[in-house]
């Protein structure tokens, strides 16, 4: 679905990505881990248009997504729930919820998906009137997951869902993320710091070090792998 | 008590068309942080583009001096936007919104040069089409009044066209409003107003949506500076004397609040009005900026201002 090829990327002259070559195939989990600084965010960031890579070539669903421009993508179906969660903080959270909705198929779902939304995040519904601003770090986190959902996506990109939240915050959206993998087969990109949560979940995986992909392989093979073990699970 | 109540009422007239005249502003500096040096001038467009359809386009002939005035400003808002769309898509638009998003500052020293330009630009183009020779829009409504008895001895009187001003500007700012937060377009400018890189990831169109927050920005302002003229004479620079006064309502409404500008504009007026109980004519404009420093200095955010910092 997704089909990342050799690509580099940076903000000035030194890249941050590498030739970095991932693929997303669709109804796949897929994370992607490594330290800060490794350019997971760049990576996402080039996927949605915000920067322009210098080299490579970026697929999604047989389109060349270079060639879309940025504010297009989210309509073919690319849901970015973006690093630090990035609510819009003056709107509430149900128009928050609607600002997700805007491309068509959110549009078409919006009954449907809302209904799942707050099923899967019932704090939103409780807290539908109130200013995003006003919320907690979780309760932000669970509208940017809730506001990429509405956009009824093929693929939903979350970058490092559980940031400066407190563990077991982040223990609870993880959980969820899973239940809403679980229940709706969506296709998912996942870049995170957590490195066993991330890979015990996920169908495949890649390490991301210092702009390039070190490592890549299904869940057992990165887990049972040493260097993987030393570095990220402390094994 | 009378000269009191009097100054209250030609205050909240003034003052809402005041508030209407800012809120253009503030829609765009809201949406975008543009700081538009050349919105006094748009203005002046708009002045002079309701005084011609009014006089040379007909609309005197068709409609009559009383509602034929109306007619001209209200559509002069329109072509005023349609004005603001091409100079946002031909000018700012290569200084502001994502081109800019990555620069130090982002854009912020181009847009002030830019704008600075484009206000001498049409003040001097001004000067050369419409010539110098003061204009006004003129209609017997400015020259009667309603009187308003309260008591056997006191009675305010309100200038019709200055009433019917105040009220066009109220059902603008009512419909604006509505369309700010209920619709979707609305929201989708907040939206690219609270946050433009996270509104691109929902499929909002950042740019466009600049484009459209200018273009309402300047027919707005039209339609505000179409109403002032039918009460006061203009002439191609008079957008400097009131793009001062504009900001001052933004500011004190809080920067980036729709609404406050509205309310920054109504306080301008009201202060204008009230100053001259007790203060000579000449210092109008050196009591709207006493009060002005005052506020702030007790509200440095405005009245409606976030403290909020932007994610």
């Amino acid at each position: 679905m997704l089909r990342i090829e050799e690509l580099s990327a940076g903000y000035s002259a030194k890249p941050v990505l590498n030739g970095v070559s991932i693929n997303v195939e669709a109804g796949q989990f897929v994370a992607i881990v490594g330290p800060n600084g490794a350019g997971k965010t760049t990576l996402f960031k080039t996927i949605s248009g915000i920067l322009s890579p210098s080299r490579g070539r970026i697929t999604f669903d047989g389109n060349d997504l270079l060639a879309i421009p940025p504010a297009q993508r989210a309509h073919l179906g690319i849901a970015h729930v973006p690093e630090g969660r990035q609510v819009f903080p003056s709107l509430t959270v149900m128009e928050n919820l609607e600002m997700g909705a805007m491309t068509e198929s959110g549009r078409r779902d919006w009954k449907e998906n809302i209904e799942r939304i707050f099923q899967w995040l019932p704090v939103l519904a409780e807290r539908r009137g109130q200013f995003a601003g006003t919320l907690s770090g979780g309760q932000q986190q669970m509208l940017a997951i809730g506001r990429g959902l509405a956009s009824s996506p093929k693929l939903l990109m979350l970058d490092e869902p559980s940031m400066g939240l407190a563990p077991s915050t982040a223990d609870f959206i993880f959980d969820r993320l899973i239940d809403i993998r679980k229940q709706s087969g969506l296709t998912m990109l996942l870049v995170e710091q957590r490195v066993a949560e991330a890979l015990e979940s996920a169908d495949h995986g890649y390490v991301l070090e210092a702009g390039r992909v070190v490592l890549e392989g299904n869940n057992e093979t990165l887990r049972a792998d040493d260097r993987v073990r030393k570095a990220y699970l402390g094994m | 008590m009378e000269a009191f109540l009097q100054a209250l009422t030609a205050g909240l007239l003034i003052g809402a068309v005041y508030g209407l005249m800012c809120v253009g502003l503030g829609l765009i500096f809201g949406v975008m942080r543009v700081i538009n040096f050349a919105h006094g001038d748009f203005m002046m467009l708009g002045m002079y583009t309701a005084f011609y359809l009014f006089t040379a386009a007909g609309i005197q002939a068709v409609f009559g001096n009383a509602v034929g005035p109306f007619v001209a400003i209200l559509l002069a808002g329109p072509v005023l936007a349609v004005f603001g769309y091409f100079v946002h898509l031909t000018l700012i638009s290569h200084v502001s919104g994502t081109r800019t998003a990555s620069l130090e500052g982002e854009g912020h020293y181009a847009q002030l040069i830019l704008t600075l330009g484009i206000a001498l630009i049409l003040q001097n183009g001004g000067l050369l089409i419409f010539g110098s020779v003061l204009a006004s829009i003129r209609t017997p409504l400015s020259s009667s009044a309603w009187a308003l008895d309260l008591s056997s001895d006191i009675s305010v009187f309100i200038n019709k066209a200055r009433g019917i001003d105040a009220i066009v500007s109220l059902v603008i700012m009512t419909l604006l409003s509505l369309l700010i937060t209920r619709s979707r377009i609305g929201k989708s400018l907040r939206a690219a107003a609270d946050n433009p890189t996270a509104a691109t990831y929902m499929g909002i169109d950042v740019d466009r949506a600049h484009r459209i927050a200018f273009a309402l920005g300047s027919g707005i302002t039209a339609i505000a500076g179409g109403l002032l003229a039918t009460n006061y004479p203009f002439h191609p620079f008079v957008g400097l004397e009131y793009v001062i006064v504009m900001y001052a309502g933004v500011v004190l409404g809080g920067m980036g609040s729709i609404i406050g500008a509205f309310w920054g504009g109504m306080t301008i007026g009201l202060v204008q009005q009230m100053s001259t109980l007790i203060l000579p004519t000449q210092l109008q404009n050196a009591a709207i900026f006493v009060v002005f420093l005052l506020i702030i200095f007790f509200r440095p955010q405005g009245f409606f201002g976030r403290m909020v910092e932007r994610t």
